[in-house]
């Protein structure tokens, strides 16, 4: 693979329950359903509580909107409360703790090329997440509310990342040979 | 209908950041210790057969489903449309894309993206989440990649949202 990434935390020394992804899945299922019960009064929509790109969109969009008195769209739940959903900097941050404690913070650059690759596939992964309405949590939160039509973003998606390592096995069978 | 939940709304407009920001700092720290990951776990089952991942994300979708459930039965006002595959039709969506198209639009706009979030973050080596929270570990690439989420954020709401709804409609998507 092209880089760092979740493979590496694959092997079995980590034994841990509390470092197992199924804790954290369960974690961010329950929790999300319980950040609906507690603040849905403040707005929609439904299945909203955790969504990586949905929640940047709502931190930043708000943020702007504040800022620059611009109006540009977001949220329910984040245009009618004081500020926007923050669970995003709670992630930034929780990593930071996280990879800090355990001496995993490691500064990785790339080369310039790199960054304008990751940064326009961060604008394109967003419009294509904001056109369906999330990013893959938001469509599993989708799925469990009963949205069958996240069931089926989630297959595709699936369907996307087999053709992707397809292809990239492909290039690097290439680059060996 | 507006939904009611279990803070009343002039207390819970102040509780937003407040408790979002706590649920935050748990997902990030331990999606940090646990390298979580949506399509990672897709690619690692692929390639590898390797279901440690994969198995954090299916936990994910049915402790949702578990989690929405109790909270249904504890407090059905707050969870509006409980199950929507059975309140409001099969395929039917759940707000949060551009609005006023037909169901098909927001079947294809299901399909189209989904494909392609995950052909471009299996290049990247992983989904949102990951790339935030490798970020947040001192990676460069990652940490411009939520730069163009954050700039993309602004160029959805103030250009691509209306122009997606303008071509759906124009080739009769519109309701």
């Amino acid at each position: 693979m092209s880089d760092k990434s979740g493979s590496e935390h694959t092997g079995q020394s980590h034994r841990d329950w509390m470092r197992h992804p199924a804790f954290l899945g369960a974690l961010i299922g329950i929790l999300a359903a319980f950040t609906q019960a507690l603040l849905i009064s403040a707005g929609g929509p439904v299945a909203y509580g955790f969504c990586v790109a949905c929640h940047t969109r709502d931190l930043v969009n708000g943020l702007t909107n504040i800022v620059a008195g611009t109006h540009l769209a977001l949220a329910p739940i984040s245009a009618n409360a004081v500020l926007p959903v923050m669970s995003i900097v709670g992630v930034l941050i929780g990593g930071y703790v996280a990879a800090k404690s355990t001496k995993e913070h490691k500064i990785r650059k790339g080369t310039n090329l790199d960054y304008v690759i990751y940064f326009l596939a961060g604008v394109i992964v967003l419009q294509l997440a904001m056109i369906f309405g999330g990013c893959p949590y938001r469509a599993a939160l989708r799925t469990g509310y009963g949205d069958l039509s996240a069931l089926v973003f989630i297959l595709s998606m699936a369907a996307g990342v087999i053709v992707g390592a397809y292809i990239m096995l492909k290039w690097a069978e290439r680059e060996e040979a | 209908m507006v939904a009611v939940g279990i803070l009343p709304r002039d207390i819970a407009i102040y509780a937003v950041p407040v408790v979002t920001l706590m649920l935050g700092l748990l997902i990030g720290y331990f999606a940090q210790r646990s390298g979580y990951c949506s399509i990672g776990g897709f690619r690692d089952f692929y390639l590898f057969r390797h279901t440690r991942l994969l198995s954090g994300y299916i936990t994910l979708i049915l402790a949702s489903f578990v989690g929405y459930l109790i909270f249904w039965f504890i407090i059905p006002s707050a969870m509006e449309g409980f199950f929507w595959a059975n309140t409001n039709g099969l395929f039917t969506a759940i707000p949060g894309a551009p609005g006023g198209l037909s169901p098909a639009a927001y079947f294809l706009f299901a399909i189209i993206p989904g494909f392609f979030i995950g052909l471009i973050c299996v290049y990247l080596g992983g989904c949102p989440i990951r790339q935030t929270v490798m970020a947040s570990e001192g990676n460069y690439k990652a940490a411009w990649f939520f730069v163009g989420m954050c700039i993309g954020s602004i160029i959805f709401a103030a250009w691509v949202s209306g122009a997606v709804v303008v071509l759906m409609k124009s080739v009769g998507f519109g309701v």
